[in-house]
């Protein structure tokens, strides 16, 4: 567990080199907020609820949405994995004694714990700015919930993108794989829109995708809304994981044998 | 009697390729209908190496030495014959197998760039579990070694090809590594800091017993340190034994590089089988036979020359003499 903890751990001092990276990705959270403000604001002129929302849970959705989104750097473990495979150095990860995909993980969270720190000052920053009436649960069994789905959902991002990354052992490119995997977490992550505008049939579909538990559901749970969904929603995304941990190791074992390390 | 660490009997491996077409046509063709060839990389190599040997494994590019490597470490899986490393078949990637080798690649890097060595170390101590007293003994130990005690907090990317590579050979050697992986460790390097690793490799192996596995263009480096050479091409290893009864069979003849101030120098030379290779304005370079490079630089001093170098036969001319000479009864 210790070598894990030093990976994320030197994963956030590398983090904290770029000093440009975080001064944007903070710029990045402030704008998608001030978004939010201007766009609803607009709605909500006429009107005192859209859906389940008055104009104050709707910012509060939109500021826990977007900082649990920004945790997700999980990206960069498919782009890395990818490239490390075309241009042969993905040997770098097999000779040192540690689990890859743990690894991954560990770097994923260093990164991800470093940026959560940034994102959480600029989204207290606007909530003290527009004086937010800031809505969140109270009740600690659905924060729990929540935090343990949060904690999931971001597990499965990760492992998701280690499992996309593995298939440039099959596949020339994995663009396409990304890009559909982008496109439905957008959408799923309400992220953009609140799922709770959609028609319910859509919902229900949705609520059977992983994509559903990583930033929205907590969203919700945290923002007093879905109470009822709390325990199911930490049962599904775990069940997610364990399949995606299968689906990881059969493609690990049958694809490894593919890596030709050409460069070395 | 030393035991035996690398073992390998009628290993091979092969690799399957696309065969693409020329052309757009090709391309297309090859959207639904692909055709692959069989490419064997490595063909029944038998090895045995015991534990503190150093070897030099030679070939020219595509031989296969680095394929080798990469089964021997367990990047890639052999496609048939029977591997032991250190008693571990080494495509089990074992943690318990990783933690006691170690590979250095001349070209790739295992260290943060954006960090200093000292970050990167502490990382490595944890990943492969190595107590604070060893790891503080180790790493003061290599530091003073390689005199690199000013870098240690410097930004590895800042740093020059000769700091790097003894900073990767840190890194590597942090663990105490029971075999030492070096694929080109000087390649890029000048002379001064080519010297330097060289000292340090042999230090290492003489003292700590470590197995070194080294692969190099550089004569220089086989020649000062491997007491035994291994050469292979076109995948299948052509001789295997003792370095200097490999150069002074194979390698029959030198370069000798001489530049003049003066354009045109008129040179007439009594050496026997001394060769004129290249003439430009101020430089000749002549090819002779090793019993008469001596013959030949004592005539070449007799002329105003500005600089005289001697090379050593490149590895391709050497693996090409093998060849042409019979190898069955080295291999």
């Amino acid at each position: 567990m210790r070598k894990y903890l030093e990976v994320s751990k030197t994963y956030m001092k590398t983090q904290l080199v770029w000093r440009a990276d975080v001064l944007f990705n903070m710029i990045f959270t402030i704008s998608k907020i001030l978004f939010a403000y201007l766009l609803w604001g607009m709605v909500f002129q006429n009107k005192e609820t859209v859906g389940q929302f008055t104009f104050h849970s709707m910012l509060s959705y939109y500021i826990i949405s977007s900082f649990l989104s920004q945790l997700d750097m999980s990206e960069g473990i498919s782009r890395e994995i990818h490239d490390r495979i075309r241009n042969g150095t993905f040997s770098k990860y097999l000779v040192i004694p540690v689990s890859v995909e743990k690894y991954f993980a560990a770097m994923e969270f260093g990164i991800a714990a470093f940026y959560s720190v940034f994102d959480f000052l600029a989204a207290i920053i606007w909530i003290l700015i527009f004086r937010i009436r800031f809505v969140f649960s109270t009740d600690i069994r659905v924060i729990l919930c929540a935090l343990i789905i949060t904690a999931l959902g971001m597990l499965f991002m990760v492992q998701l993108n280690f499992y996309l990354g593995l298939l440039t052992l099959k596949y020339q490119g994995i663009g396409t794989f990304l890009m559909i995997k982008n496109n439905l977490a957008a959408l799923i992550t309400g992220t953009i829109i609140p799922l709770a505008l959609f028609p319910d049939a859509i919902v229900k579909v949705m609520q059977l995708l992983p994509f559903y538990y990583v930033t929205y559901l907590p969203a919700m749970l945290l923002t007093g809304m879905y109470q009822n969904e709390a325990a199911a929603g930490v049962a599904v995304i775990a069940v997610w994981c364990l399949a995606m941990q299968f689906v990881i190791t059969v493609t690990w074992k049958k694809y490894l044998r593919k890596y030709d390390g050409v460069g070395i | 009697m030393k035991r035996t660490v690398i073992e390998t009997n009628h290993l091979v491996k092969t690799y399957r390729r696309y065969k693409k077409k020329e052309g757009i046509r090709g391309s297309l063709t090859g959207l639904w209908k692909r055709e692959y060839e069989e490419k064997t990389a490595i063909s029944q190599i038998d090895l045995s190496i015991s534990e503190g040997e150093f070897i030099g494994l030679i070939g020219p590019n595509g031989a296969g030495k680095t394929t080798l490597i990469k089964m021997l470490t367990g990047i890639i899986a052999p496609t048939q014959g029977h591997l032991d490393v250190l008693g571990y078949y080494p495509n089990d990637l074992k943690n318990e197998f990783k933690k006691q080798y170690a590979v250095v690649m001349g070209q790739k890097s295992q260290l943060f760039f954006e960090l200093t060595l000292n970050d990167t170390l502490r990382l490595f101590k944890e990943i492969y579990e190595i107590s604070e007293e060893d790891f503080q003994k180790n790493k003061n130990y290599f530091v003073k070694l390689f005199g690199v005690e000013d870098l240690m907090d410097v930004q590895v990317r800042t740093l020059s090809l000769g700091e790097r590579m003894k900073m990767e050979l840190i890194a590597a050697l942090l663990h105490n590594p029971k075999i030492l992986f070096l694929d080109e460790p000087t390649i890029g390097l000048d002379a001064v800091a080519s010297k330097q690793i060289r000292k340090f490799l042999k230090e290492i192996n003489q003292k700590n017993g470590t197995t070194i596995i080294l692969t190099s263009h550089y004569m220089e480096d086989i020649k000062a340190l491997c007491k035994r050479t291994v050469v292979v091409n076109h995948g299948s290893k052509i001789y295997d034994g003792e370095t200097q009864e490999l150069f002074n069979r194979y390698q029959k003849n030198k370069k000798i590089i001489v530049t003049f101030d003066e354009q045109d120098m008129d040179i007439t030379l009594k050496t026997p089988n001394a060769v004129l290779l290249e003439n430009t304005l101020h430089k000749k370079i002549y090819k002779v036979s090793k019993r008469s490079a001596k013959d030949l630089l004592a005539e070449l001093m007799e002329y105003d020359t500005k600089d005289i170098a001697v090379e050593e036969e490149e590895i391709g001319v050497i693996v090409e003499r093998i060849y042409q000479e019979g190898s069955a009864c080295h291999a």
